[in-house]
C-alpha cells in the first residue's frame, strides 16, 4: 500500500513536471509557434501505441505457444491501453493539424495506418467480447490479433505511394533532420511520463482479467454446489447473474 | 491422405453442397448487382466519372460481397455440427481450410465473372484488350480476399452476433487490398491501359504472407 | 496567444481520455472485487 502510493506520488509529479516543461520550457517552434506543443503528447501517445500493441502481438504468439492464461490476459490488456492511447493521437492529431495544415485530417500514410491500426483493434477487443467460452476465445483472438499486426505494415505501405503531408520523423532521421536539444529532452520527458502512467493501468487491467476467470470459476463452484445436495432443483433455473452486467 | 487430395474431396463436398440449391451464389450475384445499380445514383456515370470510381466501387462489390458469402462457409457446418466431424477426419486442419478457401474462391470468381460484363455495360467501360490483365488482378484480389475472409470466417462462427461480426473483422484487414487492387484495376480502365506492376506485385505479396499466417495458424483454428 | 483553443483542447482530450478509461478499469476492478467476496461468502454459507 505504502509503496502505492509513494509510486502514484512519483507518477502525479512527472506527469505535472513534463506538463510543465512542454509548456514553458520548450522554447516557441519558428515556424508553428505555441500550437506545436501538441506535438509532446501527440508523439509519447503514439509511442505507447505502438509499444503496447507490439505486447499484443508478443501475447498473442506467446498464448499459442504456451497457453498460460496470463498471455491472453496481458494480450487483451494491452489491447486496450494500445487502443486508448490510439484515442489520444487520432484525437490530438487533427486539433494540430487543423490550425498548422489548415485541414482536420489528410489520408495520408501514416495517418490512415494509425486510423486503420485503431479498428483493428477495436474490432480484437469486440471479438472478445462476442465469446463466452475463454479457452476458445483466447484461441481464436490470438489468430486474429496476429493477422491484425501482420496487417499495420502493408497499410503502411499501401499507403506509402501516395504523397505524403504528414511530416517526416525529426527525430533518428539524419544530421539535417535536428531539433533543439531542449526540445528533445523535453519530448523524452513526455514519452516516459506517459509510459508511468500507462503501465499501471496496464497491470490493473491485466488484473481485471484474472479476477474475472476467478469470478467465473466461482460462479461454477457455487451453482455445482446449489445444485448437487437436492438434485430435484435441476430444472428450476439457477440464479445466474448476467455476466455482462456485473463486468 | 496428402493435403491437396483432403482438400480436393472437400472442395467436391462444398461444391455439391453449393450447386444442389445455389442459394449463396446467387443471394451474392444479386447483392452485388444491387451495390453497382445503388451506387450509379450517388454519382453521374458518365465515362469520365466512371473511369475515375468505378474501379473503386467494383472492389467495394466485391468486398462486400465476399464478407457475405463467407459467412456460411462456417457457419452452416457449425449449425449442422458437422464440423466436428470434419474435426474427427484423419486429414490436417489446413486441408480442410483449403478446400473451403478454393470453394469460396470458385464462387466470388463466378460471382465477378458475371458482376463484371454488368458493370462494364452500365459503366460504359471498354474491357476490349485488358480481359488477360483484368482476370489476373481479380485473381490476386479474389485470393486476399478469401484467404482472409475464409479464416475470419472460422473465427466468428463461434462468436455471437456472427453475420455482423464477419464484415467487421474482415474489411478493416482487406483495406491494404482494396487500395491496391483498385489503383491496379484503374491503371487497367485509363485510356492508356496498362498493367501497374507495383500493385498487382504487391497484391501477390499480401496473398502470400496471410495464406502463410493462415497455413501456421490453421491448427489452432479447427481445434475444438 | 494564436490558436490556443485547438492547444488547450488538445491538452483536456488527452486528458479526458486517460483519466476517463482509468475510471472504467478502477470500477471494474471494484465491482470484481465486490462479486468474488459475495461468491466467497456464499461458498462459506452454503
Amino acid at each position: 500500500m505504502k509503496s502505492r502510493i509513494i509510486g502514484s506520488a512519483f507518477a502525479a509529479a512527472l506527469i505535472i513536471f513534463a506538463g510543465y516543461a512542454a509548456l514553458y520550457i520548450a522554447p516557441v517552434d519558428m515556424r508553428q509557434g505555441q500550437i506545436y506543443r501538441i506535438f509532446f503528447f501527440h508523439l509519447a501517445a503514439w509511442v505507447s501505441t505502438f509499444t503496447a500493441l507490439t505486447i499484443v502481438f508478443v501475447s498473442n504468439i506467446s498464448y499459442l505457444a504456451t497457453r498460460r492464461q496470463r498471455w491472453d490476459s496481458l494480450g487483451v490488456a494491452a489491447a486496450e491501453v494500445g487502443v486508448a492511447c490510439c484515442t489520444i493521437g487520432l484525437i490530438t492529431g487533427p486539433l494540430w493539424a487543423k490550425p498548422v495544415w489548415g485541414i482536420w485530417w489528410t489520408w495520408d500514410a501514416r495517418l490512415t495506418t494509425t486510423f486503420l491500426m485503431w479498428l483493428l483493434y477495436v474490432s480484437y477487443l469486440m471479438l472478445r467480447g462476442l465469446m463466452e467460452d475463454p479457452r476458445r476465445r483466447a484461441t481464436l483472438s490470438a489468430v486474429f490479433g496476429i493477422f491484425a499486426f501482420l496487417d499495420v505494415p502493408l497499410v503502411y505501405m499501401s499507403n506509402r505511394l501516395f504523397p505524403t503531408q504528414h511530416p517526416q520523423p525529426v527525430f533518428f532521421g539524419g544530421p539535417n533532420s535536428g531539433v533543439d536539444p531542449t526540445m528533445a529532452k523535453v519530448i523524452v520527458l513526455c514519452m516516459i511520463a506517459v509510459l508511468v502512467i500507462m503501465i499501471p493501468v496496464l497491470i490493473d487491467r491485466y488484473k481485471v482479467e484474472g479476477m474475472r476467470a476467478e469470478v467465473e470459476e466461482l460462479r461454477q463452484e457455487v451453482e455445482l454446489r446449489t445444485s448437487q445436495p437436492a438434485g430435484t432443483h435441476l430444472d428450476a433455473p439457477a440464479r445466474t447473474v448476467n455476466v455482462k452486467e456485473v463486468l | 491422405m496428402s493435403t491437396a487430395r483432403a482438400a480436393a474431396i472437400l472442395l467436391g463436398k462444398e461444391l455439391r453442397l453449393e450447386f444442389r440449391t445455389r442459394e449463396l451464389l446467387n443471394a451474392t450475384v444479386v447483392f452485388a448487382i444491387v451495390v453497382v445499380v445503388l451506387f450509379s445514383f450517388a454519382f453521374n456515370p458518365t465515362p469520365d466519372e466512371s473511369r475515375h470510381y468505378g474501379p473503386g466501387l467494383l472492389w467495394i462489390a466485391f468486398l462486400f460481397s465476399g464478407s457475405l458469402m463467407l459467412h456460411p462457409s462456417f457457419a452452416r457446418e457449425r449449425s449442422n455440427d458437422t464440423l466436428d466431424a470434419l474435426r474427427m477426419a484423419p486429414v490436417s486442419g489446413f486441408a480442410i481450410l483449403l478446400g473451403k478457401m478454393l470453394a469460396n474462391f470458385i464462387f466470388l470468381s463466378l460471382a465477378e465473372v458475371v458482376l463484371v460484363p454488368v458493370f462494364a455495360v452500365l459503366y460504359d467501360v471498354s474491357l476490349a484488350g485488358i480481359v488477360g490483365r483484368l482476370v489476373l488482378v481479380l485473381v490476386l484480389g479474389s485470393i486476399g480476399i478469401i484467404v482472409t475472409g475464409t479464416v475470419f470466417s472460422a473465427i466468428s462462427a463461434h462468436a455471437r452476433m456472427r453475420e455482423l461480426l464477419l464484415p467487421l473483422l474482415m474489411l478493416p484487414i482487406l483495406a491494404p487490398l482494396l487500395i491496391a487492387a483498385v489503383e491496379a484495376t484503374s491503371a487497367l480502365f485509363s485510356r492508356r491501359p496498362y498493367l501497374d506492376q507495383t500493385w498487382a506485385a504487391f497484391l501477390a505479396g499480401f496473398d502470400i504472407v496471410f495464406l502463410t499466417a493462415s497455413w501456421l495458424l490453421c491448427d489452432f483454428l479447427m481445434e475444438e | 496567444m494564436k490558436d490556443f483553443q485547438f492547444l488547450f483542447s488538445a491538452w483536456i482530450a488527452v486528458w479526458a481520455v486517460f483519466f476517463v478509461y482509468e475510471v472504467t478499469v478502477a470500477r471494474r476492478l471494484s465491482k470484481l472485487r465486490g462479486e468474488i467476496d459475495r461468491l466467497k461468502q456464499q461458498l462459506r454459507e452454503g
